[in-house]
């Protein structure tokens, strides 16, 4: 498994193809929730989070289930807990769930990148 | 050499590009400052900004907007801050480019890369708050991303700067 995490508008996405040569990509924004058990890489790996909280479930389980399910699956994600904690509580645990999956995937994953101004840091 | 420094609200991301360019030894150094002084709060940061280059033999030039018409001397070392300031310029004032605004900021540092012996960049964390924005808001996040991805390319070296601490991101 790989994850790319970083802010938002950074060149993400494009760095993602480079390393994983992958040309179809999910879309976390639009696809359904057995998706993540099938496709090959994932972008907008965070709306696909805030998208199955929408539909009430509960997602604490997600890491496992990709290690288990896909595990060689590249998902790309926006870092967003660097601000002010949101006022909505809908917010507040969309974007702290954001950070502990990701927390958990990282740990399951052979590789993680951060990607700052376009250039992807391996930071594991 | 063409440096990228990036970093929060009050990282020293301004400190340590100022002692990026005196690491580079004497020259003919070029201050390009970017922010248009709206109010009292501006003019005091600029005041601040000064008092910290008084002694380091810069010679400030204003640019608004149109980057890509500056003239800078052949050569010199060349310090621009902020990048987001810039953006915010082209985008909003009467006279700058609008929805042209990556491609007259790009050609702008094009340009200096063609002048300067040696170009610092300095430009802002601003993208990892998670805040759903306003669409005009979200347009200035994704011109600057974009810009900064740009310089990224191109750089030499990137440098995130956090609590003062620099953090390589390219070398």
């Amino acid at each position: 498994m790989i994850l790319v995490i970083g802010g938002a508008f950074q060149g993400k996405q494009r760095f993602a193809r480079e390393i994983s040569g992958l040309e179809h990509w999910a879309d976390g924004q639009s696809c359904g929730k057995e998706e993540l058990d099938t496709c090959d890489g994932m972008i907008h790996f965070h709306e696909y989070i805030r998208n199955r909280l929408g539909e009430g479930l509960d997602c604490t389980g997600i890491p496992e289930r990709v290690a288990r399910n896909n595990p060689h699956v590249v998902l790309v994600a926006n870092e967003l807990g660097c601000g002010v904690v949101p006022v909505d509580a809908f917010d507040r645990r969309y974007r702290e769930a954001v950070g502990r999956i990701c927390t958990g995937l990282a740990a399951e994953a052979e590789a993680v990148y951060r990607v700052v101004c376009g250039i992807g840091v391996r930071i594991k | 050499m063409f440096r990228v420094i990036t970093g929060g609200s009050g990282s020293g991301k301004s400190a340590y590009a100022e002692q990026c360019v005196l690491d580079l030894g004497p020259a003919e150094r070029i201050y390009v400052a970017t922010m248009y002084p709206y109010d009292e709060e501006c003019h005091a940061r600029i005041a601040r900004h000064r008092q910290m280059r008084s002694r380091k033999q810069f010679s400030t030039v204003e640019c608004y907007t149109g980057l890509e018409c500056l003239q800078v001397p052949a050569g010199s070392v060349v310090l621009l801050e902020c990048m987001s300031n810039l953006v915010a310029n082209e985008m909003y004032q009467e006279q700058g480019a609008g929805e042209g605004t990556v491609e007259a900021v790009t050609a702008g540092i094009d340009s200096l890369l063609g002048q300067a012996g040696h170009l610092v960049v300095v430009t802002n964390e601003i993208f990892s708050d998670g805040l759903p924005y306003d669409e005009e808001t979200a347009r200035y996040l994704r011109y600057l991303g974009e810009i900064n991805a740009r310089m990224g390319y191109l750089a030499d070296a990137v440098t995130e700067v956090v609590c003062g601490i620099p953090l390589i991101i390219k070398r």
